[in-house]
């Protein structure tokens, strides 16, 4: 058995920042896009609280932009009225369309 | 008249209505900022309403429409997004083809932009 691998100090805590923001987001959209084709969360700033929300679903298709979005704001619901969310940006995409 | 008549008379009757944060001329977010811009870019008469006076014209606005975020703008009646959204069609001219449905083609040279004060009742 080789020795494990002692991780750079400065990287893992970068690490950390950035998953503990969007961590809990990407678990909540993992969870009620488990179909997703693209699933992804930014966090805009840097400060743990804008953040950009990409989703390609099938469930999305022929859906208009509005009720799209609504899911995602479904799926973030939580985050959203405690506040943790403070900004929301969405990209929200079918499989087929752009 | 209630807060939630108000805010429903806006959306009923106004052909275009932008709740943001702030107004057109002193704007107070980012987002009502993109909401904004890419309804001036239309040329389509709207009119503005701002949520930040009272906590209650947000909580009010939100639980009839159903959308949690601001901006919100809606045409006749209809919500038809945030900022993401309405930056979104207004890129791809599917922002033109809903404003000339709903209000007609000559609407492109109007660019009138009112401001409507909700009251605490």
């Amino acid at each position: 058995m080789g020795h494990a691998t002692v991780p750079n100090p400065r990287r893992s805590a970068m690490a950390t920042i950035r998953d503990v923001a969007t961590e809990p987001l990407q678990a909540l959209l993992e969870h009620a896009f488990p179909e997703a084709t693209e699933l992804a969360v930014v966090d805009r700033t840097g400060g743990g609280d804008h953040f950009h929300v990409t989703v390609a679903s099938p469930r999305f298709e022929g859906l208009s932009l509005v009720d799209q979005h609504r899911l995602v704001y479904d799926a973030l619901a939580a985050p959203l009225a405690d506040g943790s969310i403070h900004e929301l940006r969405i990209k929200t995409k079918g499989t087929q369309s752009t | 008249m209630t807060l939630k008549d108000q805010i429903n008379e806006i959306i009923e009757t106004e052909p275009v209505a932008l709740f943001m944060k702030g107004t057109p001329s002193f704007v107070a977010c980012g987002n009502s900022q993109r909401a904004l811009a890419a309804l001036r870019s239309t040329g389509a008469p709207f009119t503005a309403v701002d949520i930040l006076p009272d906590p209650r014209f947000r909580q009010e606005l939100s639980s009839l429409s159903g959308w949690p975020t601001i901006p919100q703008v809606f045409v006749k009646g209809e919500l038809v997004g945030g900022a993401d959204i309405v930056e979104e069609l207004a890129a791809n001219g599917e922002l033109d083809r809903k404003l000339t449905e709903a209000l007609g083609d000559g609407y492109r040279d109007q660019r009138s932009e009112r401001v409507i004060a909700l009251n605490v009742a």
